[in-house]
């Protein structure tokens, strides 16, 4: 027994030794929620591929937490014919990680191959099909051919399926080889992958923007937010990114030294959009009526915690189409009444709310809607269903109750993103309201390629789908850290791009 | 016997058919994986959706799919998963060892400790070892797995810093899941060793061999305990059939990368390929495994065999 005993607190005392923070100096760990699978720009469409993989590529233009468009591996562009030709001027002495040279024609090769059959296969193609032909003009300039002119293009230039690849390593390895075993012109280079569970990068010196102070990174996939805490609270990751920590763990969080949150507006908005066809909701003054019942901010800061913002349309203030002039619908059960009694709604009407089941935070947010209306008389019922099945069949299907949660996390940071697939005519996420005004104003926005006059016409949009009550516009939530207090310089990103560039770690 | 054996194999063989073809006809009801992986993309019109469904072969009738599956199942080649065209067979072959590691360890640290506590429990029924005993199986029957998992987690990772909470780093990551399961295991295995044992010690050869004089150890250790094995090897080898499956949760909260793990992803993301593998392999594990104990069941039991 004694001996037992002794090799137990052996093995304790050992296991202390391997268990006990062993970070070697200038190595982060973050813990992020899922691995894309495929570390190829053009195979992806998922935020947690961004985060990992803005480190290993680079765009003509880039984007970073002020999410201010600046240069990337271009250093300037014009606007040529009416915005039918993109000049892009790149910048020189830049290499890959294999050494390759990076020039106009990996600049060609990269949106040929992102274009072509390749890209087809792939779910970044589509956002890329205003490009006709890009063309090489020296071995620095390349010229962009529109088909027709996309205001957001140079925005998705800094996107996930515009980031440059190696030409030369692509044809010597094979695009297989590619997916697993990326390389690019970005700060950190590739250094092992074990699908599910880990990959592994390490500083670039030769970074055009300066080497890293980091020597790794470790990006850990941890899908279970509890786990990716406790791993935080036990010291042995740095950082977790979102969308990991629910609302609810901030406390959690907060209480244990060492570690804090740290939260950032974050693109994703969340609304409870109307069934305009069937139902009470067809009515207009229906739906105006429940804008007004509901206390957005009190839900916020009951449910929330505090980390989200009342939106006025359905679009965060980071999105271009953005317009702080809009004003909030406040909080008015009387006036909700009286709406209702002119739509001749006597009490005891009755609803129903589609919310996605396994999004915990938004059941209760649609329970406490669900009070909120039964204060002016109407009966909501709450449907959850599995998120899949929301929404791949009920929405697209049109066989919504009369509200239905609808989340957005416009990546582009523009409104015509969130309001032409919303509120268009045919789009499978408007299967319900055909307005053509409102086709011609979002049809019309997309020509323009005045800056202003195009923010102008998309502030128009907002009003206009705001007069219509078109969907109760929520709250644009946070994005949540959990951050050590080891980790020096981080910046939270709204989109979960963090460039770890000036990232470094203390003791 | 090898009649016994023949219809036994055939009948396994059925199982594993039906319980893929079930699984590969259910997930295809749940949604469009094209959705799943083009949400995000901006704006997706039909014709891309289509595009995508091409490349990833759903646009086929779903008995070609299957067929592919399964003609691919007896080649070895468990196809691509539809999250980046990983090879299922690689996914597979790195989790499949992590979880039969972690079900072995946790079934024998159970049966370790069930045997010695559910003799002890029988040989002293009614006295206070006995009932201290099953109190304490009752409270181990009482936990769920999983919130026992996160205890251990606030203590021995959190509190004490002595184990990693999550990933599979070495012998020292096995300590906390297996544990967890074996709690949960033993509060069942205890009862079960402890009725069984008790029924052994009724029987006349336990009061011969108490008659010849054999010390009270010896009684129980080499006759009793072996009469009582047909049962227990029974129980616990159909017990392994259902910790593979209870083993997901486990998986998620210690973030083991297993089969668990691979098939509550493969769910969330109507990753096909995945999912139809994980079930083929677990269901292929669970049928060999009982088919393995109706054999060994038949070998010790000649009654069974002669049926």
């Amino acid at each position: 027994m004694r001996n037992v005993k002794k090799a137990l607190t052996a093995a304790l005392l050992a296991s202390t030794v391997m268990v006990a923070p062993v970070f070697a100096a200038g190595t982060l760990t973050i813990s992020s929620p899922q691995d894309p699978g495929n570390w190829d720009p053009i195979d992806t469409f998922l935020v947690n591929w961004a985060s990992v993989a803005t480190n290993i590529f680079d765009g003509l233009t880039y984007r970073g937490p002020d999410l201010e468009l600046v240069p990337g591996l271009a250093t300037g562009w014009d606007e040529l014919d009416d915005g039918q030709r993109i000049r892009f001027t790149l910048r020189e002495d830049v290499v890959f990680h294999n050494g390759e040279p990076f020039n106009a024609e990996a600049v060609r090769f990269t949106f040929e191959r992102l274009l072509g059959e390749q890209g087809a296969a792939g779910p970044q193609q589509s956002n890329y099909v205003a490009i006709s032909e890009v063309e090489v003009i020296d071995d620095y300039t390349v010229d962009f051919h529109l088909s027709e002119p996309d205001p957001v293009l140079l925005t998705k230039l800094a996107g996930y399926g515009a980031m440059i690849v190696p030409p030369q390593y692509i044809a010597e390895h094979g695009e297989e080889h590619f997916d697993n075993n990326p390389v690019g012109t970005g700060p950190f280079s590739f250094v092992s992958y074990s699908p599910r569970e880990e990959i592994r990068l390490e500083a670039f010196a030769d970074h055009w923007d300066g080497a890293p102070e980091l020597d790794n990174v470790v990006y850990r996939f941890i899908t279970e937010p509890s786990t990716a805490v406790a791993e935080l609270q036990a010291g042995r990751v740095d950082i977790v990114i979102p969308p990991t920590i629910p609302v609810g763990m901030i406390p959690t969080i907060e209480a244990h030294e060492g570690i804090s949150v740290v939260t950032v507006p974050s693109p994703t908005v969340q609304a409870l959009r109307f069934n305009t066809q069937s139902g009470i909701t067809a009515d207009e003054n229906v739906r105006k009526a429940i804008i007004y019942a509901i206390d957005r901010q009190a839900i916020i800061e009951s449910i929330l915690g505090g980390e989200a913002e009342p939106i006025t349309s359905f679009q965060s203030p980071l999105a271009f189409g953005y317009d702080p002039d809009m004003e909030l619908v406040p909080y008015d059960p009387d006036k909700a009444m009286a709406l209702l009694a002119e739509a001749g709604i006597g009490a005891g009407a009755t609803l129903q709310i589609d919310v996605r089941g396994n999004d915990s935070t938004f059941n209760e947010v649609a329970q406490a809607v669900s009070a909120y209306l039964s204060v002016v008389g109407i009966n909501a019922t709450i449907q959850p269903y599995e998120t899949n099945v929301l929404i791949n069949d009920i929405i697209p299907e049109g066989r919504t109750g009369e509200m239905f949660q609808q989340a957005w996390g416009g990546w582009t940071f523009d409104y015509d993103n969130t309001a032409y697939l919303m509120y268009h005519t045919g789009e499978r996420w408007n299967p319900y309201d055909s307005d053509p005004e409102l086709d011609a104003l979002l049809n019309g926005q997309r020509s323009i390629t005045d800056r202003a006059e195009r923010e102008a016409m998309l502030q128009e949009i907002a009003r206009y789908t705001a007069d219509r009550a078109l969907e109760v516009p929520l709250y644009n939530v946070n994005a949540i850290y959990g951050v050590s207090d080891r980790v020096e310089n981080f910046e939270a990103a709204p989109d979960s791009r963090l460039r770890l560039t000036r990232v470094s770690v203390g003791e | 016997m090898a009649k016994f054996i023949f219809y036994r194999i055939l009948q396994a063989i059925f199982v594993v058919f039906a319980v893929t073809l079930t699984v590969s006809f259910a997930i295809r009801l749940t949604g469009d994986p094209a959705i799943m992986l083009s949400q995000g993309a901006g704006s997706i019109t039909e014709a891309d959706l289509e595009r995508i469904r091409e490349a990833l072969g759903l646009n086929r009738p779903f008995l070609v799919q299957y067929w592919d599956f399964v003609s691919g199942v007896f080649v070895g080649d468990f196809g691509r998963s539809f999250m980046g065209g990983t090879s299922v067979g690689a996914l597979i072959a790195r989790a499949l060892p992590a979880t039969l590691m972690l079900a072995l360890v946790s079934l024998f640290l159970s049966i370790v400790i069930s045997i010695p506590l559910g003799i002890t429990a029988a040989v002293s029924r009614g006295k206070w070892a006995d009932q201290a005993i099953r109190i304490l199986s009752l409270v181990g029957l009482s936990f769920p797995n999983f919130w026992l998992a996160i205890m251990l987690v606030l203590v021995f990772s959190i509190t004490f810093r002595l184990l990693p909470p999550s990933g599979m780093e070495g012998p020292i990551s096995f300590i906390m899941p297996a544990a967890t399961m074996a709690i949960i295991l033993t509060a069942t295995n205890v009862r079960l060793v402890r009725t069984t044992m008790l029924e052994t010690l009724r029987s006349q050869y336990v009061m011969v061999a108490r008659a010849k004089g054999l010390s009270e150890t010896k009684v129980l250790y080499k006759h009793a305990l072996r009469n009582c094995a047909i049962p227990l090897v029974t129980y616990f080898g159909l017990q392994f059939g259902g910790l593979l499956g209870g083993i997901v949760v486990i998986e998620r909260v210690f973030n083991w990368p297993g089969l668990g793990t691979l098939a509550f992803e493969a769910v969330a993301a109507r990753d096909y390929p995945v999912l139809q593998a994980v079930i083929t392999v677990l269901s292929l594990l669970i049928v060999s495994i009982n088919l393995l104990v109706d054999i060994a069941y038949g070998l010790l039991d000649p009654r069974i065999r002669t049926e």
